[in-house]
């Protein structure tokens, strides 16, 4: 098999490597534990059992004109699979320093094996979901095969991501001390718990620059609402995020070459 | 180049920063992004050269050790022949798969078993799982700790972690074999078994970086010796 993109061809080329790091990942995260994988679906179901409350308890408020269960955990499952990867990814370059600096393998496989067990957990998650929408008798539409290019779409983002954030962080460690914080308003700036339907147009362009906006909204809204995507919506994301992918790669592969030198 | 040479530096220059922060090293990556071109060649403010103009030649099948105080630049060599750090000027070429003897513990994971492990230092060493499978009786016998590889590393004693540590790398099928500081660890039997596998490896061809403070254990091991730092300018 050959790629001519470069991530791909290192990832071809030292592929035993990357499994056998996203296979110690995951279980060495697990080891220990008593309830193991079920943590992958605790974390989601507990989160959207919280929302639920909070919006048809305390606040009674009407969000969607179906079981506010399935309106919550529509978000909250893309934004586990965002927020777990930049968590896990950010400081794996740091965490292997001794590696670093004394073998050389591609070192996108470190961050992207981050990627790699989040996106496992985000597949059992999913599962739930189609179980959820089964018991909600959620109508299924073929709109709901939108999900997967949108899924795609995610996996790039924050691929990108993870790149340019766990490369940054070798040379400042300030990185790692500000996504806690950042990962936080970017909660609050995409719509997990809220819809950019009810929001008037001047705020929903600004909403759209937060890529993200674009991929949860709609994930949402093919699954569950059975409503098609905009097509030049999806065009304008895909530039946008293509080409951010483009320039975190090369900064990556910029900063790469010093890293034993800093790390 | 001729293909008798397995490693060849050309006129290698080195330098490092003293400074703990690195503003300008992404400063200037930042830079040569944007211009797409490498400065650098000049010595700054708290840099100072590790390398200068160093020439080194390792033929085919040959065992070199490299000797000298410490911060001659030793380590240094060992990095840029494994690829992991690049030259500031000149040229390094190497033929063939290189195999450091990664620090102990750093390949490892503590809350992995022995055998766990085995698989994920063969990986890094570039090994495929397939070989790792074949190879990992012959790495455990040779490790001598059978009965205790189905154990987390982290109950291992740091003897126990050089025995594994040791065995995977002179398991892997690479053509370049890196050994830092490695000869003077382990108790005097496993030792003395480590002596007896490098120059196993030296009689099957391969060739051998051997950095070392002990002089005339280099001199057993070794066919040449590089001497560091011993003739530099203050």
């Amino acid at each position: 098999m050959k790629f001519k993109e470069p991530l791909l061809k290192n990832l071809y080329n030292y592929r035993y490597l990357f499994i056998v790091f996203i296979w110690r990942e995951f279980t060495i995260r697990y080891r220990q534990s008593v309830l193991g994988v079920l943590w992958a679906v605790l974390q989601p179901l507990s989160m959207m059992i919280l929302f639920t409350f909070i919006f048809s308890v305390v606040l009674k408020y009407k969000v969607s004109g179906y079981p506010h269960v399935l309106f919550f955990y529509a978000g909250i499952l893309p934004w586990t699979f965002f927020s777990s990867s930049i968590n896990s990814s950010i400081s794996s370059l740091v965490n292997h320093r001794n590696l670093i600096t004394k073998i050389y393998f591609p070192r996108e496989i470190l961050p992207l094996s981050g990627v790699a067990v989040a996106f496992v957990d985000f597949c059992i998650a999913f599962t739930i979901y189609l179980l959820l929408m089964f018991l909600f008798r959620i109508t299924f539409t073929p709109r709901f095969f939108w999900f997967f290019p949108l899924l795609l779409i995610l996996i790039v983002f924050i691929v990108s991501l993870s790149l340019m954030f766990s490369a940054l962080n070798v040379y400042y460690r300030d990185v790692k001390l500000l996504s806690g914080f950042l990962l936080q308003l970017w909660f609050f700036a995409t719509p997990v718990f809220y819809s950019v339907d009810k929001v008037s147009m001047k705020w929903k362009l600004i909403l759209f620059l937060n890529p993200l906006t674009f991929i949860v909204e709609n994930m949402r809204r093919v699954t569950l609402e059975g409503r098609g995507i905009v097509l030049w919506q999806l065009a304008f994301e895909l530039v946008v995020v293509s080409l951010f992918y483009v320039i975190c790669s090369r900064i990556f592969a910029r900063l790469e070459r010093k890293m034993a030198d800093v790390i | 180049m001729s293909s008798e040479n397995a490693i060849e530096l050309r006129n290698v220059w080195k330098k490092y920063s003293k400074s703990a922060t690195f503003h300008n090293s992404l400063r200037e990556a930042i830079v040569e992004f944007f211009k797409g071109k490498r400065n650098g060649e000049g010595l700054k403010e708290d840099e100072f050269w590790v390398l200068k103009d160093f020439n080194l030649t390792v033929k085919k099948g040959e065992a070199i050790g490299l000797y000298g105080p410490n911060g001659t630049g030793k380590s240094t060599i060992l990095k840029l022949i494994a690829n992991v750090t690049y030259p500031d000027r000149g040229k390094i070429i190497v033929n063939g798969k290189v195999a450091p003897l990664i620090e102990i513990g750093a390949g490892f994971h503590p809350d992995l078993t022995g055998r766990e492990n085995i698989l994920m230092n063969g990986a890094i060493l570039g090994m495929t799982p397939k070989e790792i499978k074949k190879k990992e009786e012959s790495i455990i016998e040779f490790s001598g700790i059978r009965e205790f590889i189905d154990m987390p590393v982290k109950k291992y004693s740091s003897g126990m972690f050089l025995r594994l540590a040791f065995s995977v790398a002179i398991h892997s099928n690479a053509e370049i074999f890196l050994f830092d500081e490695i000869l003077a660890v382990g108790d005097e039997s496993f030792r003395k078994k480590c002596y007896e596998s490098i120059d196993n490896l030296k009689n099957i061809g391969k060739t051998m970086v051997i950095v070392s403070h002990d002089y005339e254990k280099l001199r057993k091991q070794t066919n040449s010796i590089v001497k560091l730092g011993f003739f530099r300018e203050s």
